[in-house]
């Protein structure tokens, strides 16, 4: 729908044209900002996935020995060169590997790693050291930098991660737009927004509070005006993650102006019996992620997309005494794209002799070296604002896209 | 005192106050006010629940896994005690306090006995004196537990308690130095507990050689170091910004802080200190009325206070605080909830002012289980997981009608709302009068005027 069409169902569903409707204003604002439309889709496998039996060195001795009942058998991965195998789950990714769509980055992690999941959860939120508390995530403070508005980083979800917060501007968590549309149109709710007439948005508390309200109602109506008629034809497994990857290809399909998207997958957390578990997880996540591509394939918007996928940290070494492992630190991070600068593998696997004095793997890539790739070479906005830091670019993906 | 004084004293040390309240306040003076106060908050009530299991039994794997379970269990369950307590309070002033210094002294465990110990220590010395209160944080298991120090020992010192102890409990960041920090994490190694939760120095641990520390050196333990701080009258402006922030206005007033050092330094007696805000005529200044934003639970207690309530569903009180962004006992790191504007998001601000109508009129609110880190999910069927629910409450709505009886729909706005209301929404308002009273006050608990306080 073009925009005068739209500002005149709007206020004539509102009833009055006396008062011009305070969320246009926000898009007007919204209109001169010149906008990408490059996308990036995070994913954070929750709990702290296993790394080493994701990506399987299955020629290391060591691996083999510090996991008598975990180590994974032939039948239970697939090579993908001659020293590194992956989990036979990620089947479904083969193709996107095969054809240079995959970049695996190898040992990511920060200086003096934090065990606990909320703690590291944090750190990876909030691109900060690992003694240092900061409110805002990197995403946050990328639509604070940007001067977004809320629906241009979505966490498909109830409640917003600290991912989303910015100092001046939040990310919007959303998972159905109708409802919440619905909800932004109930008749009071809407009358505030239409009676409130101060011009000094935000100056105070009480404006602070009007403004968000207005932001929550454009954004929810932009969103459901935008997305109504999109509806993905593509199967997905039925779970929610499933579920909340098709959400996203459909916002993505139908054009909305979101450039970041938040999903996760939760109970990584093995310290049990990991074996079933992990292969059951992983096979959601393959499973997904393979629908979700082939989805966005079809409309052709694969290319403007690029998918992170992250866990707050990965696992020890030394399986424990219950079939599980217990909590690490360095891991790896996959990145989906079709502009890879570097396919496959972007560095040599973990190092197994080399252990930090908890028996965890050392990290050789800091994790926010890939957020500032990111930042930098995909959604072409100064990293070293958005980080407070200056961090060294790799080259996994083509920079000018 | 007048009525509008006697709401804003009642919004920010408590949740509010009824018509049915105000009316019996309003013939004394403010003295008589403030006194009475802190004459109801004289005593303390622990908040317990029973817990018939320990935890001196943690060397095996499972049945340390099943103690976890139990424990998480449990602090459901005081989570939804404490809750209650806020809803009927009888210490107002002592349980307001404890809510501000649960921010401020941050700590959270999986340990059901050790966090009953540490919240009844908050709430025992909410308005004692500050220095022994940090003492005897400094030496509670739970925050040994939290920031690292049963790590802490002589041969490889662990920082973390020593910078949080300055940086966020008594000094705030820039007024030490890292050699201050490294020099008293050594005061403090081998501070530890046992399983019963007791204080214990593990003299093996602890360095018993010189330090050090902001000048002065010596053979100092942990309560030296404090000690030392407590001499600083930084810290005492520190608690004082803090107080002030919390209790009177996000921006700082530099005189009303000056006052306030002189009162607090250096006896560091906090009900004198509270005592002396309260009465002071710049609290009850206009620019000091109705411009913070409520937090999540100031909000939710104080829509009780208005209608009482009962959630049915236990579980939808958790619910409820993971929505509006702030749970009990679970803060989100050690430098706590930041507050203010940060409580306000697209999705808190749609939720809460949509909070009024699920509580007190049936309407539906929509979740999903995000889950827990631990969670052992074997299900991930969505519909399992994500649920539309109405939340049943059972509604007072007969002591509403008793406490506002002698209020009029006119007078039911100023009752409610205690900042000033837009004048477009106003005249929406004026509009909409002809509802009845409970709807009309449904109405004015979900402006965001009412989000102030």
């Amino acid at each position: 729908m073009d925009r005068r069409k739209f500002i005149k169902r709007t206020s004539l569903a509102s009833g009055g044209l006396f008062f011009v409707p305070q969320f246009l204003k926000a898009f007007d604002q919204h209109i001169i900002n010149p906008f990408s439309n490059k996308k990036i889709v995070i994913v954070h496998l929750k709990g702290g996935n296993d790394g080493l039996n994701t990506v399987v060195p299955f020629r290391n001795d060591i691996y083999f020995q510090k996991r008598q009942q975990l180590a994974l058998s032939a039948n239970e991965f697939f090579k993908i060169t001659d020293e590194v195998a992956l989990h036979n789950s990620l089947k479904p990714l083969q193709k996107l590997y095969n054809n240079g769509y995959l970049s695996i980055i190898n040992n990511v992690g920060y200086p003096n790693p934090n065990r606990s999941h909320f703690r590291s959860s944090d750190i990876w939120q909030t691109a900060s050291n690992s003694n240092e508390f900061l409110n805002t995530g990197w995403v946050g403070r990328y639509l604070d930098h940007t001067k977004s508005k809320p629906h241009n980083a979505i966490e498909v979800d109830e409640s917003l991660s600290l991912l989303l917060k910015g100092k001046h501007q939040n990310g919007l968590a959303l998972t159905n737009p109708k409802l919440l549309n619905r909800i932004v149109k109930e008749p009071f709710f809407s009358n505030v927004i239409q009676h409130y007439n101060d011009t000094h948005l935000s100056e105070h508390n009480l404006g602070y509070l009007y403004d968000s309200m207005i932001n929550a109602e454009s954004s929810a109506k932009y969103i459901y005006e935008k997305t109504k008629t999109q509806k993905s034809t593509q199967t997905y497994p039925k779970n929610v993650f499933g579920k909340q990857l098709k959400t996203i290809a459909e916002f993505i399909n139908s054009g909305l102006e979101t450039q970041v998207y938040y999903a996760g997958l939760n109970g990584f957390d093995t310290h049990v019996n990991q074996k079933n578990r992990q292969k059951k997880l992983l096979t959601i996540y393959a499973d997904s992620i393979d629908a979700f591509i082939k989805d966005i394939e079809k409309n052709d918007s694969f290319k403007d997309v690029l998918v992170l996928t992250f866990s707050e940290f990965g696992r020890r070494v030394q399986q424990n005494a219950s079939k599980g492992t217990d909590h690490g630190s360095a891991n790896n991070v996959f990145i989906l794209s079709k502009n890879l600068q570097k396919q496959g593998l972007y560095n040599n696997i973990s190092n197994l002799q080399n252990l930090d004095e908890n028996g965890d793997l050392k990290y050789t890539i800091d994790f926010r070296e890939i957020y500032a790739t990111i930042l930098n070479n995909w959604l072409q906005v100064n990293d070293t604002k958005i980080l407070n830091k200056s961090f060294s670019k790799l080259k996994f993906i083509k920079p000018n896209n | 005192m007048e009525a509008k004084h006697i709401k804003h004293l009642y919004n920010r040390i408590g949740f509010g106050i009824t018509p049915n309240q105000t009316y019996h306040l309003v013939g004394l003076s403010k003295k008589e006010i403030v006194n009475q106060l802190f004459n109801t908050s004289k005593n303390t009530t622990p908040l317990t629940v029973k817990v018939d299991f320990n935890f001196n039994d943690l060397k095996d794997k499972t049945r340390r896994r099943e103690l976890v379970k139990k424990s998480k269990r449990k602090l459901k369950e005081y989570n939804i005690a404490w809750i209650d307590r806020l809803f009927n309070p009888a210490e107002l002033l002592r349980e307001k306090m404890t809510l501000f210094w649960a921010n401020h002294f941050v700590c959270k465990d999986n340990n059901i006995l050790l966090v009953q110990q540490y919240n009844n220590l908050l709430r025992k010395n909410a308005l004692g004196n500050f220095g022994d209160f940090v003492t005897k944080m400094a030496k509670e298991p739970a925050m040994l537990k939290y920031l690292n120090n049963r790590q802490n020992v002589k041969q490889n010192p662990n920082e973390n308690f020593a910078r949080e102890l300055m940086e966020l409990f008594t000094l705030g960041q820039g007024n030490y130095t890292e050699k201050d920090i490294k020099e008293s994490a050594r005061a403090f190694t081998g501070y530890s507990n046992n399983f019963k939760g007791e204080f214990i120095l593990r003299k093996k641990k602890h360095d018993y050689d010189e330090k050090e520390f902001m000048g002065k050196t010596g053979n100092f333990y942990g309560e030296d170091i404090i000690e030392i701080i407590l001499q600083q009258k930084q810290c005492a402006r520190f608690i004082s910004n803090k107080i002030y922030t919390y209790f009177v206005n996000d921006n700082i007033n530099k005189d009303h802080i000056n006052q306030m050092v002189s009162v607090f330094y250096p006896k560091y007696d906090i009900k004198e200190l509270m005592k002396f805000v309260l009465l002071s005529d710049w609290f009850y200044a206009d620019e000091n009325i109705g411009v913070k934003i409520k937090s999540p639970i100031e909000f939710l207690v104080g829509i009780n206070t208005i209608v009482p309530f009962t959630i049915n569903n236990k579980k939808h009180t958790f619910l409820i605080q993971r929505l509006l962004g702030q749970t009990l006992l679970n803060p989100p790191n050690v430098a706590g909830w930041k507050g203010g504007r940060n409580w306000i998001d697209s999705n808190t601000i749609v939720t809460r002012l949509r909070l009024p109508s699920v509580l007190l009129n049936n309407a539906e609110i929509s979740y999903s289980d995000k889950g827990e880190f631990e969670d052992t999910v074997t299900d991930f069927n969505e519909k399992k997981l994500r649920k539309k629910v109405a939340i049943a409450t059972i509604t007072k709505w007969n002591v509403f009608t008793e406490n506002f009886k002698n209020i009029t729909i006119d007078e039911l706005t100023q009752q409610i709302i205690i900042t000033t209301i837009n004048s477009g929404t106003a005249q929406l308002l004026k509009d909409t009068k002809n509802v009845s009273k409970q709807d009309f006050c449904i109405q004015l608990l979900s402006l965001p005027e009412y989000q102030l306080c």
